[in-house]
């Protein structure tokens, strides 16, 4: 499904130049729940980043269901986002300006989708992650795992095939963290979705088929 | 798209209303500046009617006591006129001759119905000078002075308010309250813009000249220079004692009088100017500001699928919407002018001058949105989604 092969991210200034990533080659299969471990700074964000397509790694390929998707231009990673990824953050990063459905129906939006089509699909997804009952809410208005369920909400709304999590738990305590771990567990088995999760938390980690540990942008274990 | 974007305004109404505010203020002055332009750009695209190129105005002063001697002596003038070949014709005319300052009015009524109307005296050869050409009927002649009725040439601006859609031609009306000598209207001429380049169609009657008239038009042959003027000046000095002259050049007059119209438009098209660049800058900031803000909302929307063309169409989308809402609340209180015939111009000029508004309000925020817009667009999705 997602095929990383010596992958290397390196930030340069003037002056400084900084490895983040270093040789990195990893596969995950369709379907696999995995966690990817390690202390703040090593590289963590940046290899989901990469994963994502938000971000492209100084050398190596990403291939991502079969395509190779180095060099795309952005219209074809936008719609590979778009389709084929979802996104948690662990700062949840809703827009406050706007009600939970429409929070969830974001991703639609950069599809041809009709507005009554988004709606139910959100409605859906929010029904998923057990939030149906506020749909009008604002983000404001929601505790923080109500939050990142309704980041959830809006990471499947679109029925990727791959979720991509960066600490997802990390903002919230460990009830609320297991709440939020249950929901990615029952995506994972009930829905197939391939998940790649960044966290700090061994119990969290514990939960996935693999984990894969980094260390100052190296693969470990 | 467009229900989501107003969502997004509509929860940050508080902000978005200074910018609603400012485009509404924007759009009355540019209704105002471009109403203005289209209204003298419609008059000074009818023809004038006359030709001021070689056209002279000598204004005589003759000093004469009485009206009798002042008739012998416009005759001693145009026996000293007919010498100069290069004076090719010349009429004496009422102290409003065209692009003077002087104004002269008088009701006429026809029906019952009474309008006014500026009014001219001329001598016959008034058209020749002037080079009007006559749309329907004759100019007066030297034999019109015996005639029953003062024959009248009047333009088709009257034409229309006092006769409508019947013919002009033969019609006897009244001039003024008192009991004057009824006259007779025998020629129609479509315009005489007589004012200046930008004078909207209007009434004018052309009466035949009587005794007191000591304007003097002349054309003269094209080339004529100082050359000509100061021996014609010198002419009509020499023929009466405590005379004087003083010649203009028609172009001049008209030059002049163009410039007491242009120099408010320009002044207040460089006010107007000054306040939309103020206004542009401050918009500039604005979304400048705001787009800094939504940093984070940008990396989310980009990760979401949005490309980078999405992202420019959103912000510079949002801009308009906010444009647009500013503009309605301007169309409303610009809708009044003509509603209620304010100023009493054309309805075309006022929806031409709302229309041209409107295309430069929107070419105003697109500019200004634009580039904040593709700032925006621009934005490293993985570096804003880890900012603080």
């Amino acid at each position: 499904m997602i095929h990383l092969k010596n992958i290397e991210k390196v930030y340069r200034t003037a002056t400084i130049e900084t490895v983040a990533l270093n040789n990195i080659n990893l596969s995950i299969e369709k379907g696999e729940f995995i966690s990817i471990m390690g202390p703040s700074g090593c590289g963590k964000s940046t290899l989901l980043n990469i994963i994502g397509l938000l971000d492209e790694p100084s050398k190596g390929n990403v291939e991502i269901g079969g395509k190779y998707t180095i060099g795309l231009p952005d219209k074809e990673l936008a719609k590979f986002r778009n389709h084929t990824l979802g996104f948690i953050f662990q700062s949840f990063h809703l827009i406050n300006d706007l009600p939970v459905i429409d929070n969830v129906e974001l991703p639609l939006l950069y599809r041809s989708v009709s507005g009554n089509e988004r709606r139910r699909l959100a409605s859906e997804a929010l029904e998923k992650v057990g939030l149906s009952n506020r749909m009008k809410h604002y983000p404001n208005q929601l505790s923080g795992g109500q939050k990142q369920r309704v980041a959830i909400a809006r990471a499947i709304v679109g029925q990727p095939e791959i979720i991509l999590a960066d600490e997802p738990t990390g903002n919230l305590d460990s009830n609320m963290g297991n709440e939020i771990m249950d929901i990615l567990t029952h995506l994972n088995r009930d829905d197939k979705a391939t998940i790649v999760m960044v966290t700090h938390d061994e119990n969290m980690a514990k939960r996935t088929h693999r984990l894969i540990r980094l260390f100052d942008g190296s693969q470990v274990s | 798209m467009l229900k989501h974007l107003f969502k997004l305004i509509w929860k940050r109404k508080k902000s978005n209303s200074l910018m609603v505010l400012e485009i509404f203020f924007s759009f009355l002055i540019l209704f105002a500046v471009w109403t203005l332009a289209v209204y003298n750009y419609k008059n000074y695209a009818h023809p004038s009617g006359l030709q001021t190129d070689n056209v002279w105005v000598a204004f005589i002063d003759f000093h004469a006591p009485n009206d009798t001697v002042k008739m012998q002596y416009k005759e001693l003038v145009k026996q000293q006129m007919e010498r100069y070949k290069a004076v090719k014709s010349f009429a004496f005319s009422s102290t409003n001759a065209p692009f003077t300052f002087s104004s002269s009015n008088n009701q006429f009524e026809y029906n019952k119905k009474k309008v006014m109307s500026e009014v001219m005296s001329v001598e016959p050869a008034f058209p020749d000078v002037m080079g009007i050409k006559l749309a329907e009927g004759r100019w007066f002649t030297k034999a019109d002075e015996v005639a029953k009725f003062r024959p009248i040439v009047i333009t088709r601006h009257l034409k229309n308010e006092l006769f409508g859609n019947e013919n002009a031609i033969g019609k006897i009306i009244n001039e003024g309250e008192s009991d004057n000598t009824p006259t007779k209207v025998i020629g129609v001429i479509d315009f005489f813009r007589h004012k200046d380049d930008f004078q909207p169609l209007s009434n004018c009657t052309f009466v035949p000249a009587g005794r007191w008239e000591d304007t003097m038009l002349m054309k003269v042959a094209e080339g004529s220079g100082a050359e000509l003027e100061a021996q014609i000046a010198k002419g009509i000095t020499q023929l009466g004692k405590d005379w004087s002259v003083e010649i203009q050049q028609m172009n001049n007059m008209k030059a002049n009088r163009n410039n007491l119209v242009l120099v408010p438009i320009i002044i207040l098209s460089i006010v107007c100017g000054f306040l939309i660049f103020n206004v542009a800058l401050g918009l500039f900031g604005v979304l400048f500001q705001t787009i800094n803000r939504r940093r984070q909302e940008i990396g989310v929307r980009r990760a979401m699928g949005a490309t980078q063309k999405a992202i420019l169409i959103h912000f510079i989308g949002e801009t308009v919407v906010i444009a647009t809402l500013g503009l309605i609340l301007g169309l409303f209180f610009a809708i009044q002018f003509p509603l209620l015939n304010v100023f009493d111009l054309e309805a075309s000029v006022y929806l031409t001058g709302m229309l041209l508004a409107v295309l430069s309000v929107y070419g105003l925020v697109t500019i200004c949105a634009f580039y904040p817009s593709r700032q925006a667009s621009v934005l490293h999705p993985a570096t804003v989604l880890h900012e603080e």
